[in-house]
């Protein structure tokens, strides 16, 4: 009895064994075939001719913008897909630029997924896909895993600090917002102007994670690169900061303009009595408004084929034009 | 039987019946072991993969400062990576959700499984599933809308994002789970137990209280510690509505203080952050420790289990013999002193001083006048509060549905159902996401539900409690804690970059099959042990090798649980965001995919960018919100019509 079932045990285990090791040998092969197959053909990105990284387009892609986009690609009605990952705040405009981009080329297949910003670097960078999004700047350690990396920036977006409309404020000071996220200042009472009626005027801090490209961004020029308080409700995305902002009576938040709408108050910026800025398209491009940041495509090597063509689509008339209709802020 | 010569006797006795029957039932039995054997090496691949990645922070930070640093601030200028908090969070959160909903699913599964008339049962049961079927992200927009607003007026504070409100959304998502693995643990119960009991002339209640519900126990158990699995996995719902601050409650029992929870950190922060960065390794540290969390739990859980069987007789569902009654009475005592005790002090410091003394003086006039009333009023009244669970259960349903079918209908109509998205899905329809998340779900199941089945039986039928087994189911539990997100990113990390699937279909199946796994095994051997061990006897007596009795026998009837089981896992599979985030979807696509191998949309990715990223498309966000509501009812209703045939069946 008792050889019998240790036979069996044997068995099994060794059929465990098997199953386990086979699961590493698909692993192996596979990352084998990947590395070969990278100096060919990425299999996630078919239409990257193999011969890409050989006969790297001598154009930059500034001096790719300025060429008029040549649309030869995908329009002969041959089914070529690309893959795009990352920012959920730049898929917005990518997916809207593929959209229409789709729409006058027949066969051309864009398929967007979000992610963050820090999977769309990730997945450009191993490439499993053919461009990254990222609403942040690369790193520097990202840079050097990743040496092949081609940034572009595709658009602008300005950061507005909104509060709930029961707020009495009219405007704020880029020193008033710094204490207040530092956890110097709690009460409304302690700002000018400010009152939250039918509430003690305690403030309400919503921030976005601390991951975020918009973040970041925040903490470094509002916050000169100090780490606000900890009694900072956190939230991970725009919209979830524009829900909580337009709900909580006390709150104050920071969201990409694109997003500002009539449930929120965004408040201009008061340098002084002269100088009162508010944040609009205009303010953030002429560089007035002082929070604004870029948001960037990535390819990895200088782009091909589809994938130059759609992206010098986004940077083009028709691209900027729906940047600018999704709120964001033209480059130009 | 000397197993060599066997074997080596095999190959020429092929056309022997008997031998060539043995060598089937070992090729079975083998067969069933591989798959049980499976959860635990998916648990050791993640193990792996998390600890590659984690493994940096302990050496960077050092494992005491990681664990018990007070502040976590990755991006500072000098980054601080204290997750103390960050556990603290988890802990009440979770303790805090078992509290709202152990008591109400309990209420509620009793009220199922022995007061309703079957007519509201089939209404019921259903309907407390329908539960597990919502998407977490309507959960946490649900909650964050409704929720949170109620309690910051309620309590009169500056913002409703809180403990409290985090607790209650996770117990809300945990009930059905909880319900439906309870119910049918308590239904499972043989009647000759109830028989009994009310022929010696207790009463109904009694026989609830004192003999179904403790022979249930294992059941209800294991029920608890799924639960305990979905609340503190819970990721998309929570970071919406607890506030993320991350501090721990000052002072510790002040339930209307923001938290953060290990989950809800893991899930704002790792989409963004940058690959192999100190911040990164430090998320996946976080995620270990949420495993080790999560182990001590079940750990914990199955010691009690354990030790409650130890005093059962060997087999099955026979009535176990308590410990002594001298030692047990001392032992209840005990402990409800200190449970009623802590209960007060929590109620007096956490709520409003009128709530908590409403709730003290009724807890003690109920003490103190128990022994006066006559058992039929006892009865009077704890039926009227199971019958007050099952209904809150039901309003909570229908507060949920009501903002979900109000807001959504006005977006249906046929274009939306066969169009695909346009204008970033403001406009146009969802039809490529319908199919995506059908052949998802579907994936996931024709993946998950073989392998869990099979690994149920292996536990089941073929072992008694060894450590082979105790590993096994060690696993299965393990994988039940991981949070989805994690599953997330190892799809991500092995699936689509070590394997070199891309972001495909194959790949979410595959993680979402991995998540549903643990449920499938879970509920697969709470209703094999319900199949009374008289059958398989019967069975075998009669000459029927072990796997005729396993297919014919002990299946047929154990298939009603199974199927709830399945049931439970497309409704989470078809719900979940978080795992198939990184590995299978895009926001859109021109074409439907045309192999496995091609990437889909699916509605509950899609929700969640419209929701969140997306400003504008209220409307159409509720509209996916109620079109995946529907398909969830679809699958239920398919699967609950075989259920009640099943049921016949056994019956008649």
């Amino acid at each position: 009895m008792n050889a019998k079932r240790s036979s069996y045990l044997i068995v099994t285990l060794s059929l465990a064994a098997l199953l386990i090791f086979a699961m590493f040998g698909a692993g192996c092969t596979s990352t084998e075939s990947k590395t070969t197959a990278a100096t060919s053909a990425p299999t996630a990105s078919p239409t990257v001719a193999a011969t890409a990284q050989q006969t790297v387009a001598a154009a930059s892609t500034t001096a790719a913008v300025t060429a008029a986009p040549v649309s030869t690609i995908a329009s002969s009605g041959e089914k070529q897909t690309i893959k795009i990952s990352g920012s959920t705040t730049v898929l917005p405009i990518v997916q809207k630029a593929a959209d229409q981009y789709m729409a006058t080329h027949e066969g051309a297949d864009i398929q967007i997924a979000g992610g963050g910003s820090g999977v769309g670097v990730q997945a450009i960078g191993a490439k499993t896909v053919d461009i990254g999004m990222s609403s942040r700047e690369v790193t520097s350690a990202e840079k050097a895993k990743y040496p092949g990396l081609v940034i572009t920036s595709v658009a602008q977006d300005g950061i507005a600090v909104v509060v709930n409309p029961a707020n009495e404020i009219d405007y704020i000071t880029l020193d008033q917002i710094k204490n207040i996220y530092l956890g110097k200042i709690t009460k409304w009472t302690e700002i000018t102007g400010a009152n939250v009626p039918n509430t003690n005027n305690q403030i309400v801090i919503i921030g976005r994670d601390s991951a975020s490209g918009t973040r970041s961004y925040f903490d470094e020029t509002i916050l000169s690169k100090k780490t606000p308080t900890n009694k900072m409700l956190e939230k991970n995305s725009n919209g979830a900061v524009l829900q909580t902002v337009a709900q909580t009576p006390g709150s104050i938040g920071y969201i990409s303009i694109g997003f500002v709408s009539d449930d929120v108050k965004a408040l201009p910026i008061w340098y002084n009595a002269q100088d009162i800025v508010a944040p609009t398209i205009d303010n953030v491009k002429t560089k007035t408004y002082p929070v604004s940041r870029d948001l960037y495509v990535i390819t990895n090597g200088q782009p091909t084929g589809l994938t130059s063509d759609f992206i010098n689509y986004i940077l083009g008339p028709d691209g900027q034009k729906i940047v600018a209709d999704e709120g964001y802020v033209t480059l130009s | 039987m000397n197993q060599d010569s066997q074997c080596q006797k095999t190959t020429s006795q092929f056309n022997d019946p008997a031998r060539l029957s043995v060598l089937k039932e070992k090729t079975i039995r083998s067969v069933f072991f591989c798959t049980a054997i499976f959860a635990v090496v998916v648990i050791a691949f993640i193990l792996l993969f998390l600890f590659l990645d984690g493994f940096p922070i302990f050496t960077e930070v050092g494992l005491i400062d990681f664990i018990f640093g007070q502040t976590w601030a990755p991006t500072a200028v000098e980054p601080l990576y204290g997750i103390f908090p960050l556990i603290v969070g988890t802990v009440l959160v979770t303790i805090g959700s078992m509290i709202f909903a152990v008591p109400l699913s309990l209420g509620c599964a009793i009220y199922i499984s022995e007061l309703a008339s079957p007519r509201i049962k089939s209404i019921l049961k259903p309907a407390t599933e329908l539960l597990a079927g919502i998407p977490s992200v309507v959960y946490g927009f649900f909650g964050l809308i409704v929720l949170t607003n109620f309690i910051r007026v309620t309590f009169d504070l500056p913002t409703g994002e809180t403990w409290l409100a985090a607790s209650v959304l996770l117990g809300i998502m945990a009930l059905p789970t909880i319900i439906s693995v309870s119910e049918d643990a308590i239904s499972s119960v043989p009647r000759e137990f109830k028989e009994g009991s009310l022929a010696i002339g207790a009463t109904r209640w009694q026989t609830i209280s004192r003999v179904i519900v403790p022979a249930a126990l294992s059941g209800i158990a294991a029920a608890i510690i799924l639960g305990i699995g979905r609340a503190v996995g819970e990721t998309m719902a929570v970071l919406m509505v607890a506030g993320n601050a991350a501090i721990i409650p000052d002072p510790i029992w002040n339930i209307l203080s923001p938290v953060r929870t290990l989950t809800a950190t893991l899930g704002i922060e790792m989409g963004e952050v940058a690959v192999g960065s100190d911040h990164y390794h430090a998320l996946f540290g976080l995620a270990i420790v949420l495993l080790v969390i999560t182990l001590v739990v079940n750990l914990s859980a199955v010691a009690i289990l354990t030790r409650l069987r130890e005093t059962r007789t060997s087999c099955g569902n026979v009535e176990k013999a308590w410990l002594t009654p001298a030692n047990k009475e001392k032992l209840v005592r005990t402990l409800k002193v200190v449970v009623v005790l802590g209960l007060a002090l929590f109620l007096i410091v956490a709520l409003p001083l009128w709530i908590a003394g409403g709730i003290i003086i009724a807890g003690a006039a109920w003490h103190f006048l128990r022994e006066k009333i006559s058992e039929k009023y006892i009865e009077k009244i704890a039926f009227a509060l199971v019958v007050a669970a099952a209904v809150i259960v039901l309003l909570i349903l229908a507060i949920i549905l009501e903002d979900i079918i109000v807001n959504g209908l006005p977006a249906i109509s046929w274009e939306f159902l066969t169009q695909p998205p346009a204008d970033l899905g403001r406009a146009g329809g969802i039809f490529p996401a319908i199919v995506g998340t059908l052949y998802l779900v579907a994936g996931a199941i024709l993946i998950a539900l073989p392998i869990g089945i099979g690994a149920a039986v292996y536990l089941i039928e073929y072992t008694k409690d060894n450590p082979v087994t105790r590993l096994i189911r060690t696993g299965a539990d393990l994988l039940n804690g991981t949070p989805s997100i994690v599953f997330g990113l190892f799809g991500f990390a092995f699936l689509v970059l070590y394997l070199n699937f891309g972001v495909s279909l194959i790949a979410g199946q595959i993680t979402l099959a991995f998540m549903v796994l643990p449920t499938v095994i879970r509920t697969t051997e709470e209703s094999l042990k319900s199949v009374p061990d008289s059958l398989r006897e019967g069975s075998l007596a009669l000459g029927a090798t072990k796997w005729q009795t396993i297919s014919r026998v002990v299946l047929p009837p154990a298939a009603p649980g199974i199927l709830t089981g399945a049931i439970l896992s497309i409704g989470r599979a078809a719900g979940e965001t978080a795992p198939i985030m990184f590995t299978a979807v895009v926001f859109s696509q021109r074409y439907l995919p045309s192999s496995v191998f091609d990437p889909v949309m699916a509605l509950p990715y899609h929700l969640f960018i419209l929701a969140t990223n997306v400003p504008g498309a209220s409307t159409n966000k509720y509209g996916t919100a109620l079109v995946l509501l529907l398909l969830v009812i679809a699958f239920y209703s398919v699967a609950i019509v075989i259920r009640n045939h099943y049921v016949k069946k056994a019956r008649g």
